[in-house]
């Protein structure tokens, strides 16, 4: 009897399961298109890409050990669904989720994120932050199937937002019994992550194809049956193919949003992606201790000097922010960001009487000159319009601005040694919308970084001995509240010393072919959208509100 | 005839060592990839180990002769993007340009060289008035306006073709036009004036004499004297064609050498640079020889000066 109870159990399952399948099958459709300016290295191996293509194709079948906050922006929770700090500060704990599956059917462990971390810090890694990983992580330890404990050389508190594809891609978790298998070379040409796309096919110059897994993910389950990304480098081209429909989304510039509106496509801004701002260089070097941008007093008068609306909505097509300050967001951790915010509306509003009231009060009733180096990183150059528009803005209250363009390529190198030639200067310069503000500001303010705005380690003044132990303070407070205030002051100290002054907050464009895709949210702060892919709904499912 | 051709392929050793030594050295002054591979707040730290993994930290000369050494023995490099042999990617995307070549030339051909003989036979007249514009059009409308201009026209406003990357037959009308276009018009002037010169020939005159009838006059003795140096022209805008496609590559997301080109020069991707433009010189470098030694034995006059 029993034995008859548990045969027509199981077929009930089975005949369940059997019907489950198809529906599920059935349930995903179409290809989503994504027609994309650069696939940057165009490899499916996470160590031998950067962050934009990490954060483009390959986040689309690879999952990060630390995740999204999707609502928020900024860090959230990945293949780790938590992790936690010892209390000596030098070694981070994290749970892996239960159930996690690589694409061939491999469970993914804490031995996969062990293998992982040490592959990006190996020696034919090109991660970006693999000469920092090797220095700061003393070993990595697999405590069982889901736990897995990174020790530090010294306390890392932003460990977890650098393993986060919020931040950068070097989280990536491979599968560690695949590559060991079939070896590198073949990982790269039949690569396998855990993410809710699976790699069918890399055509170099042209393509990236996927398709969706048919089980449930945590990152959501593809509403898509394929997902298919192209490489198109004319930005008009793009647009065109997604208004033929070859295209279903196509990354924009925002000159082309107001056309691609007028088309009759949708236009979808991701807020806080990014921050143009202008930087002065050498401030504090003896040599230029006489000139006017030497002064604090000056510096501010040249924000005071422009009129950031105007940028917005004319440079812009209305489509960016008023900034908070340098480096920081809505989504910034540890940062009391509505204070700021308000801060901020009040510090860069545009008054060229206080500018010229101040110029003449420091010494320069007639203005001053001033060389200003115009440049745009990569994927944004809509910034030599905002330098040429600042620059107008300078002349108006009586600076001579002589403006020199710089192609990016040709910037870096100006940047370091001895700065020779941007001593004196002031530059256009971006800060990437990441919710690590510490990390970014170390960037520029240590005299240990390259461009260490505030000294170097023979010329420290004290403006820049107190940011070193501010940063110092904030790589090892463990509490929270502390943590922020400390991000707060460091905050203040580099706003002002208006060295480093924002314009505005940017955007990431989007041109939409509403027949084609459904609507959907993007993620604040993060301009690519491979952690959205599969959020993405089909027209019919979710149709765009007129 | 031997030693022609020996002396075509020493100029052109020459010409090939002087041309991988300039993009060596001009393209290491346009800057460093790191610089585009790491973030903007990277640490010092971060970027002198990135240099040292791509083997980009040591002096300049030495590097150049570690690029001179590995070149004689045909290993260009690989390719600091795509971890790939330089000369490898080259050859994956060098048929994706060739399969346009041939019908960007036949284009041009089939419009250029009727629309250069009806030129010639109506000197000063209405039709040679009106083949002169299109021949000024042609040279002078760049490709990218035109590209986009027919993306508009044909793929966005009318639907009838695809706006661009490589696919099916109807893939290719858009790039094809746009690389025709410009060899339209040197074909037709090229033609022009070869027919214009050849007309006032004796042997012409002669024929006329004889009683042959005009069409066989213009169309079989005119016409083959006067594709001489359209032959000429053939090897110049095939070796155009293979240098020149990276607009139209681009514009059209045609994953072929041009756009590798594009790719190589935006990403600082020194390797691959350096090999596409010294494959490509070699390429033209054997046209131009296939060209002359085709040339040198229709007209015996080249080969014996």
């Amino acid at each position: 009897m029993l034995r008859h109870i548990v045969t027509t159990a199981a077929l009930a399952v089975a005949l369940v399961a059997a019907a489950m399948a198809p529906a599920q099958a059935q349930d995903q459709k179409g290809t989503l298109v994504f027609a994309v300016e650069s696939l940057g290295a165009q490899t499916l191996d996470p160590i031998l890409e950067g962050r934009p293509g990490n954060a483009v194709y390959q986040a689309a079948m690879y999952d990060s050990l630390v995740g999204f906050d999707f609502a928020k922006g900024g860090v959230g929770p990945g293949v780790a669904e938590r992790w936690e700090l010892s209390p000596d500060g030098l070694a981070w704990t994290f749970y892996l989720r239960p159930g996690q599956t690589f694409h061939n059917g491999d469970k993914l462990t804490a031995h996969d994120v062990k293998f992982s971390l040490e592959r990006q810090m190996g020696p034919g890694s090109l991660a970006a932050a693999a000469a920092t990983m090797r220095r700061t992580i003393k070993n990595i330890e697999v405590v069982d199937d889901l736990t897995v404990k990174v020790r530090t050389t010294s306390p890392q508190i932003g460990l977890p937002a650098g393993l986060s594809r919020a931040v950068a891609p070097e989280g990536a978790i491979m599968p560690k019994t695949y590559i060991e298998k079939v070896g590198e070379e073949e990982f790269r040409k039949k690569p396998i992550g855990s993410g809710p796309w699976k790699f069918v096919r890399n055509v170099p110059g042209d393509r990236i194809e996927f398709t969706a897994v048919t089980t449930p993910h945590w990152r959501g389950r593809p509403h898509f049956k394929d997902l298919h990304f192209l490489l198109v480098p004319e930005e008009s081209t793009r647009v065109a193919m997604v208004r033929t429909g070859e295209a279903g989304i196509a990354s924009i510039g925002p000159e082309t949003m107001l056309g691609a509106s007028r088309a009759g496509l949708e236009v979808l801004s991701v807020p806080g992606t990014m921050q143009a701002i202008f930087q002065f260089y050498g401030t504090w070097r003896p040599e230029v201790k006489d000139s006017p941008v030497a002064k604090v007093r000056v510096r501010q008068a040249l924000s005071l000097a422009i009129d950031r609306k105007q940028v917005i909505e004319h440079v812009m097509n209305g489509k960016a922010r008023m900034p908070h300050p340098f480096a920081t967001f809505g989504y910034t951790d540890f940062f009391s960001a509505e204070r700021w915010k308000k801060w901020a509306d009040e510090a860069y509003r545009y008054d060229p009487v206080l500018a010229k009231k101040i110029l003449a009060e420091e010494g320069y009733p007639n203005g001053f000159e001033l060389k200003f180096a115009n440049t745009a990183l990569p994927g944004t150059q809509f910034m030599i319009d905002i330098g040429t528009a600042i620059a107008d803005m300078w002349t108006k209250i009586g600076v001579k601005v002589t403006l020199k363009h710089y192609e990016w390529g040709s910037f870096p190198p100006l940047e370091r040694g001895d700065q020779a030639q941007l001593i004196g200067w002031a530059s256009m310069y971006r800060t990437a919308g990441r919710p690590d503000a510490p990390w970014r500001y170390n960037g520029g303010f240590s005299p240990e970084s390259t461009q260490r705005l505030f000294g170097d380690k023979d010329n420290c003044n004290e403006t820049c001995q107190e940011f070193v132990k501010t940063y110092r303070a904030l790589g090892s407070e463990l509490d929270r509240t502390k943590r922020t205030v400390l991000t707060d002051k460091m905050v203040e100290l580099v706003s002002n010393s208006w060295i480093v002054v924002p314009i505005l907050e940017g955007m990431g464009y989007y041109a939409i072919n509403t027949k084609k895709v459904g609507q959907f949210a993007p993620i604040a702060g993060r301009h690519e959208l491979g952690d959205v892919f599969e959020r993405i709904p089909r027209p019919e499912q979710k149709p765009w509100k007129k | 005839m031997k030693r022609y051709i020996a002396r075509r392929l020493m100029q052109g050793a020459i010409l090939l060592c002087m041309v991988a030594t300039i993009v060596f050295f001009l393209g290491r002054l346009t800057g460093n990839p790191v610089d585009l591979m790491l973030p903007e707040d990277a640490t010092p730290e971060d970027r002198t180990a990135l240099i040292q993994t791509l083997g980009l930290d040591g002096p300049i000369l030495d590097q150049f002769a570690i690029f001179v050494g590995k070149a004689v023995h045909g290993d260009l490099g690989m390719s600091i993007r795509m971890k790939q042999p330089a000369v490898e990617a080259f050859f994956d995307r060098l048929p994706n340009t060739l399969v346009l070549i041939p019908w960007a030339i036949l284009l041009g051909m089939m419009l250029g060289i009727p629309l250069g003989v009806v030129a010639a036979l109506n000197r000063g007249g209405m039709l040679d008035r009106a083949a002169g514009t299109v021949a000024v059009l042609g040279v002078a409308m760049p490709s990218f306006w035109l590209g986009v201009l027919l993306i508009f026209v044909f793929s966005v406003e009318l639907g009838w073709l695809p706006s661009g990357r490589m696919g099916g037959p109807s893939h290719y009308v858009l790039p094809v036009i746009t690389l025709g276009t410009f060899l339209v018009a040197g074909f037709m002037r090229i033609t022009r004036s070869a027919m214009l010169e050849v007309m006032e020939s004796e042997f012409v005159k002669l024929a006329r004499i004889k009683g042959l009838s005009e069409a066989v006059v213009i169309w079989k003795h005119c016409l083959r004297n006067a594709l001489i140096p359209v032959l000429t022209l053939w090897g110049v805008f095939v070796g155009n064609l293979i240098t020149g496609a990276i607009v139209t590559e681009t514009v059209f997301a045609w994953p072929g050498i041009g756009r590798l080109t594009y790719e190589a020069v935006i990403y600082r991707d020194f390797p691959l640079l350096q090999a596409v433009i010294i494959l490509k010189s070699i390429l033209i470098l054997s046209i131009n020889l296939g060209v002359d030694i085709l040339y040198a034995y229709v007209d015996p006059r080249i080969r014996l000066a």
